[in-house]
């Protein structure tokens, strides 16, 4: 959810308030309002979960970054693994989840290549679960207009 | 600019440029919504010739603050040129505006096509719906003229930057990599490894270096209820290039538009046949499905630029944040289907 959905608000209460002034061209209002009415629908579609995605998806990737620790052998690589593994989403607020997220993603991106690269068992077995988790992060996102 | 100055402007401008006519005026003027990297303007010129009143329908294409695809306007306008007057349908161009003194930013006015729909909106409804599969067919049919054609004989090669053929995938994929990395705003685990899949299979080399649309999709070309398409639109990201590009990228599951077949029109297979019938060229599946993870690439690249300029400030525009709330997850589902995840 980027830009943020609080932001992104607090702009379309500015619009909103802009084209509630008589002299904006019926065409511009039409289309500016039609368009904030869309990303209204859109935030309140993605509010509610919002939150418990992000924890949900966390959770998965300290796991995964957890199992890659065991098979990376490269010290200073698991010692990082291990590090953001063992690590707790401690505010619930949407910035904060927002920006672990990234920081395991960062990580997982760095796993999932070192795993494409091998060619040992333990690391296809854990690639494998890389693109489930990957799936099911993206079924989790999945907004009901999604033409996907 | 308010809409009056914007109208005094336009028409100060036109009559410069029309030095036969007389009381020249911008009249009937309104935005068009929907574009992100153009604002779009529709209005009618009036003027006397001759003692004759005149009057003609434009479209003016603006360049805003900034936009969701950094282009070079002449760019689109000289591929508008190009193929005006021939097989492939697009709006007559009549004036490019560089600078900004005129407007306050860059331009071109262009013939409107008037009567037709552009918008997917109707497309699924009565009376549209019972010519999709005719729509279909044209539509491929004119990508695979689009692909035919021969980007010296059309002028293209001057103003398009040059390749080659066994180089194509690489400039196209360097290319949108480099605008992830610049505009990414919160890693892509899926798209990286897409991006590493290409890498390691490129494509072969491209059969005919060819002109490539760039943005060639439902939604950007003039329809009617009978299956006819009247203008291809939207060419800012026109290039020279591997003219299955075109293809992979109208294959992209985000133009899908939950209808399960490409572009919401067409099975797959028939698309593929009209465009190696119009096109003279084969779509071997392999390459096709390197262009069809590249288009995911390429698309996600736009949506997080999307995000990316709406967050720097510079334009606020609602439509810049859509993409990137609508699409983005989108995206990832459509290169995890394409790769075989889905």
């Amino acid at each position: 959810m980027t830009p943020a959905v609080s932001q992104v608000l607090a702009d379309l209460a500015g619009r909103v308030a802009r084209n509630a002034a008589p002299n904006v061209p019926a065409a511009d209002r039409a289309g500016e309002l039609g368009l904030s009415a869309l990303l209204l629908g859109l935030a309140a579609e993605m509010w509610d979960g919002a939150a418990e995605i992000l924890v949900q998806e966390n959770t998965d990737l300290r796991a995964l970054l957890a199992a890659g620790a065991k098979v990376w052998g490269e010290e200073s690589r698991r010692r990082w693994l291990e590090a953001l593994a063992q690590g707790r989403d401690e505010s619930l607020r949407l910035s904060a989840l927002q920006s672990a997220n990234g920081e395991l993603k960062v990580a997982l991106i760095a796993l999932h290549a070192e795993l494409e690269r091998r060619d040992d068992p333990a690391a296809k077995a854990l690639e494998s679960q890389v693109w489930r988790a990957l799936v099911a992060a993206s079924d989790r996102r999945r907004l009901s207009g999604s033409p996907v | 600019m308010e809409e009056a100055e914007l109208v005094q402007r336009l028409g100060a401008y036109a009559a410069a440029r029309m030095p036969q006519a007389q009381d020249v005026a911008v009249t009937e003027i309104a935005r068009i919504t929907g574009g992100a990297s153009r604002q779009t303007y529709r209005f009618t010129l009036v003027w006397t010739e001759g003692g004759e009143a005149r009057r003609r329908g434009l479209i003016l294409r603006r360049d805003p603050a900034d936009s969701l695809i950094d282009t070079e306007r002449r760019v689109e306008f000289e591929a508008y040129r190009a193929f005006h007057g021939g097989e492939v349908p697009v709006p007559e161009m009549l004036w490019l505006e560089e600078g900004e003194e005129a407007l306050g930013s860059p331009f071109f006015v262009a013939a409107e096509i008037a009567g037709f729909q552009a918008g997917t909106g109707p497309l699924w409804t009565a009376p549209y719906q019972e010519s999709l599969p005719a729509l279909g067919r044209r539509k491929w049919t004119i990508l695979g003229q689009i692909a035919r054609a021969d980007p010296t004989a059309l002028g293209l090669v001057a103003v398009l930057p040059a390749t080659r053929a066994e180089d194509v995938w690489l400039r196209e994929l360097d290319h949108w990599e480099g605008v992830l990395d610049a505009d990414e705003t919160e890693p892509l685990p899926v798209i990286r490894a897409a991006i590493r899949w290409l890498r390691a299979n490129p494509p072969p080399p491209a059969q005919k270096v060819a002109v490539v649309h760039g943005d060639y999709r439902t939604g950007n070309f003039l329809y009617d209820t009978q299956g006819g398409i009247h203008g291809v639109l939207d060419w800012e990201m026109c290039h020279l290039g591997d003219p299955l590009e075109d293809l992979g990228w109208s294959f992209n599951p985000v133009w899908y538009f939950g209808q399960g077949k490409p572009g919401g029109l067409l099975p797959r297979d028939e698309a593929v046949a009209a465009w190696e019938a119009a096109s003279g060229l084969t779509a071997a599946p392999d390459a096709l499905k390197w262009w069809e993870l590249f288009a995911c690439v390429k698309g996600q690249a736009i949506w997080v630029s999307s995000a990316r300029t709406w967050l720097d400030g510079a334009n606020r525009d609602p439509i810049l944040v859509y993409p990137a709330w609508a699409l983005i997850d989108a995206q990832d589902r459509a290169a995890l289907k394409v790769m075989g995840h889905l």
